[in-house]
Formats: structure tokens, sequence, C-alpha cells
């Protein structure tokens, strides 16, 4: 195998792994909290939420790739896996905010920020004394959409750079698994980073921990691509293993 | 008269992915699973003594995931076993399978309660066993629900072109695979979406209506119903009003347009019964719509909460 495709694929997962963790740190995830309407944004934890966007993503990718007979074209391949997740997210956040509004009589407001930075609306008026906001305010969703992309890609990246012929030429099952496994790793180490909620881009913890949280992931995503190349180098799971 | 019946599948599947989503949610709420679960763990601790069903297997993702891949796995073995039947195996192997992972997620349900409820005996919590065995049925019914749905998704996905007869219409992911990514995110939909419902309005019903739960609140959960004490049984009827149809239109719009977006890219592609003619096309066409329904979704997330601000004012109270 050429040293140059080994190193494509190297920097491909790194690339991957990057956006997966950014787009976690962009996620509107408020958690337990948040399911009581005590925190801003989505009802669930990081790992959960971005699992079932990138799985999406993962899907469409998979119905893209399989266009074209040999050599799925990459870039249209790992954007329409980014457009998936981003509508995943979108869907999640809106139908969120629906029973919100309509099954709690909640106004959603950011508890981190007093101004909105994108409708520039003030929140503080709005947010319930004694929590941290509720609902999924514009900014938050904005945030959430573009962390939904940048996951989707990164997630659909890493597969069809494992599944394409010219590249690792994994079966498209053990590529799904393999995209599938690097992308929760990362996931997991950016839900370690934030430790509990974030609003998304204008939560200050964005700004003081992102750093942390792509070093780390640039860590376990080379590690990960380590790995894969020396599986591709073996041969161990070329033609697949499922 | 193929590409029609390609939409036509494409809106089976949304069907499904709806009822399978709303199960999710209504069984998710009947075992206090994910994020509310915190309240019912946290209520013996403050005092508040309760008759819910108390089960917090894993996020809702990954025992979703757990269920549907046993069900798919067993699905395909069932399937490769009658091979000689033909496509009419489904018949028996997807009702086969989901009951399968059905009866492993309710053997998860039991110790999980009983391991729970049991470590609470310090807060003076008794283990109600009318609690106990009534409610592993709805447990396990709701499961069976979201779970053969689930599987019916995947396998009609898998099997897609020679369904529709469109060559290259099939996902090229094999049933369990396709059955665990629909698990995964059917559970991430529910515990983001449906769990809102419980946590927020049932959970804390005798609290004020309209407002955030604050964090003192947190543990005094709601533990009478209209008729004598609540138990989770009470949590379905309620939530299956608006909560669980709402969390069964988020799945369901999320395929629905997945697919509509995928499809509508394939037939601007050129797409016949022999396949594509362009791939790029297909493949550009899908992203286009995708950005143009994320762009409208953002407008009409801005435009409901401008509305909610103008009817709702802001906070009054203390």
């Amino acid at each position: 195998m050429e040293p140059i495709t080994l190193l494509l694929v190297l920097v491909c997962i790194i690339i991957g792994g990057l956006l997966s963790s950014l787009a976690v740190h962009l996620m509107p995830v408020g958690g337990a909290p948040a399911a009581m309407a005590t925190a801003t944004g989505i009802a669930t934890g990081c790992v959960m939420l971005m699992t079932g966007a990138s799985v999406t993503g993962l899907f469409t990718a998979s119905t893209v790739a399989s266009f074209w007979a040999t050599n799925p074209n990459v870039i249209l391949v790992a954007l329409s896996g980014a457009v998936g997740s981003m509508l995943m997210m979108g869907f999640t956040m809106f139908v969120g905010n629906l029973i919100y509004i309509f099954g709690a009589g909640i106004v959603p407001c950011s508890g981190r920020v007093a101004v909105d930075p994108i409708t520039k609306e003030s929140q503080t008026e709005y947010k319930t004394p004694r929590t941290d906001g509720h609902g999924v305010p514009t900014v938050s969703f904005v945030s959430g959409i573009l962390g939904g992309f940048s996951g989707g890609f990164g997630g659909a990246l890493i597969y069809v750079m494992l599944v394409s012929d010219s590249y690792a030429h994994f079966s498209v099952a053990t590529a799904g698994i393999v995209a599938m496994g690097i992308f929760i790793a990362n996931a997991i180490i950016a839900a370690y980073n934030i430790g509990g909620t974030i609003e998304g881009f204008h939560d200050p913890k964005f700004k003081a921990r992102i750093r942390t949280g792509l070093t780390c992931s640039l860590i376990v995503s080379a590690l990960c691509g380590v790995i894969v190349v020396i599986a591709m180098l073996t041969g161990t799971l070329v033609g697949g293993v499922m | 008269m193929p590409v029609i019946s390609l939409f036509a599948w494409m809106l089976v599947i949304a069907f499904l992915a709806f009822i399978a989503c709303m199960f999710e949610d209504l069984e998710s709420d009947i075992g206090s699973q994910s994020n509310p679960n915190s309240q019912v763990q946290l209520a013996p601790e403050m005092g508040y003594i309760h008759r819910y069903f108390n089960k917090a297997i894993s996020g809702e993702g990954l025992s979703y995931g757990l269920s549907c891949t046993i069900s798919g796995t067993i699905a395909m073995l069932i399937l490769l076993q009658l091979g000689s039947v033909g496509p009419k195996a489904a018949v028996l192997a997807i009702p086969v399978g989901a009951a399968v992972g059905s009866l492993v997620h309710m053997v998860r349900s039991s110790t999980c309660h009983v391991g729970r409820e049991s470590a609470h005996k310090r807060f003076e919590q008794p283990i109600y066993l009318d609690v106990f065995y009534g409610h592993l049925l709805p447990i396990a019914t709701h499961n069976f629900m979201a779970v053969i749905c689930i599987t019916a998704i995947a396998y009609i996905q898998c099997n897609l072109g020679i369904l529709s007869g469109v060559t290259g219409a099939s996902n090229p992911f094999p049933l369990p695979l396709l059955c665990l990514i629909w698990g995964l995110t059917v559970g991430a939909i529910g515990s983001s979406t449906g769990d809102i419902h419980y946590g927020t309005e049932r959970v804390f019903q005798d609290k004020p209506f309209g407002e955030g739960r604050r964090v003192v609140y947190h543990g005094q959960i709601c533990r009478y119903g209209d008729c004598g004490v609540r138990t989770s049984k009470d949590v379905a009827a309620f939530c299956a009003k608006f909560g669980g149809p709402a969390t069964g239109l988020a799945f369901g719009l999320i395929v629905l347009f997945e697919n509509w977006r995928t499809v509508i890219g394939m037939l601007l592609g050129g797409l016949s019964i022999g396949g594509l003619a362009n791939p790029a096309v297909a493949a550009a066409w899908g992203i286009g719509i995708g950005i143009g329904i994320a762009i409208v979704l953002v407008i009409l997330a801005r435009t409901l909460e401008k509305w909610t601000r103008n009817k709702y004012g802001p906070f009054v109270g203390e």
C-alpha cells in the first residue's frame, strides 16, 4: 500500500475526530437538568445526543456512498452525512422546544448570557429564578445546527475514507462500526471535558475548554488512526470481517 | 412505477418511525428511564416515598441500541435459516426477533428496578411487588412495539432495491447494523424530546405551571394522582396525549426528510430501474435540499421563540 494513502487515511481520521470533538462542544446539551427545565439545552447527555446525530448522518452517508459502484466522492459523501446529522439535530431541538412551550408553558431562554448574541434579545427577565435557563433559544439552536453539521461531516469523512476502494477498502459494515467507534471515543472525551452542561458557542465554557478538548481529541484520533493504518498494512480488516 | 413504489416505501418507513419513537418514549416514561430518573432516584432521599417504577438501565440510546440489535440479529438468523422460503420468512423473523429483544429488555428492567430500590432501603423506600410485577408487561409491550417497528424499518431499507424494483436503492449496511443505528437514534430522540413532558410536567404536576423547575424542587416528585397513589402506569396515559406523539413526530420527520431528500436527489440524478445515471448530481441535490430544510427549521425556531415571548411574556413571580 502506498505511504501517501496511509498518510491520507491517518490525516482524515484525525480531521474527522477533531470535527467530532468540536461538534460535541457546539451542542446545546442540558443533560438531566434540562429534562426538568432547570438548564438550557437539549434534555440528554452529550454522548447520547451526538451519537444519535452522527449515526443518522452515517446512514445517509452509507446510502450516498453506494451511489458510486467504486471510489465514492469523498467530499460529497461527507457533506451528505453532515446534512443528515444537521437535520436530526434541527428536528430534535425544534420538537423539544414545542414540548417546552406547549407541554410545560416555558419560554426558551439562555442562562449563561444576558443577551442572545444573534437576536440581541434580553434573556434575564424570561429566566425562572434558581434555574440555569430553560428551552433552546435561537443562539443555542444555531449552535446545535452547526454542531450537527460538524459532527456529521467528521463521522462521514472517517466512514468514506475507510470504505473507499482507493483508501482503506474495508467492508461497509466494518467501516461503519470503526467510524462509529472513533466518533464515540471522541464524543466521550469531549463530554468529560465539558463536565455537565453547555449552551453552545456563546457559552463562556466553550471558550475556556475548547482548546483542551481539541488537544485530547487530537491524541485519541491519532491513536485510532494509527490502529486503522496498522489494520490496513497487515490486511486484517481489508475486505471486511463481516 | 418503480420510483413511485420507492416513495411509497419511504412513507411506510416514516410511519413506522413515528410509531417506534412514540412507543419508545412512552416505555421510557413508564420505567422512569433516562434523565427524569434522577428525580425518582432522589425522591426517597428527600423523604418522598413513591410507587414509581425505577429503572435506568443505561442511556435510552444504548438501551434501545441493544434491544434493536438483538432483534435484528435474531431476525437475520431466522431469515438465513429460512432462505428457501423467500421474503415471506420476514413475517416470522421480525416479530420473533422483536420478542427476544423485548424479553431481554424486560430482564434488564427487572434487575435494574430491584437493584435500585433495594439500595434505597436506608431511606425506608420499600420494594412494592405489585409495582414491580405490574409494570413489567407494559414495559415489555411498549418496547416490543418500538423494536418491531425499528426492525421492520431496517428490513425494508436492507431490501429496498428488491421491494421497490429500483436497482441500488437498498442500504449497504447489514440488518443488525441498521437496527443498531436506528435503535441509537430512536433512543437519543426519545431521551432528548419526550423526557421533557415527563420530567418537567408530569413528575412535578403539583408545582406551578409555566416555569422551569427550580433546583429546590428537585426530588419533590408528585406522588398522588386524581384518585389514590400514582404509579408509573398513570404517567404513560398522560404523556401519550402530547409528549409521546411529539417525540414520534420528531423521529418520523427526520426519517421522512432524510429519505425524501435522498430520493429527490436520486431522481434529479437520473434515477431509473437500472440505477443512477449521475451519482454526483444526485448527492449534490440531496445536500442542497437538506441545507434548505435546515434553514427553514432555523427560521421556524426563531418565529416560535418570538411568538412565545410575546404570548407568555417575561417571568412573573418570585
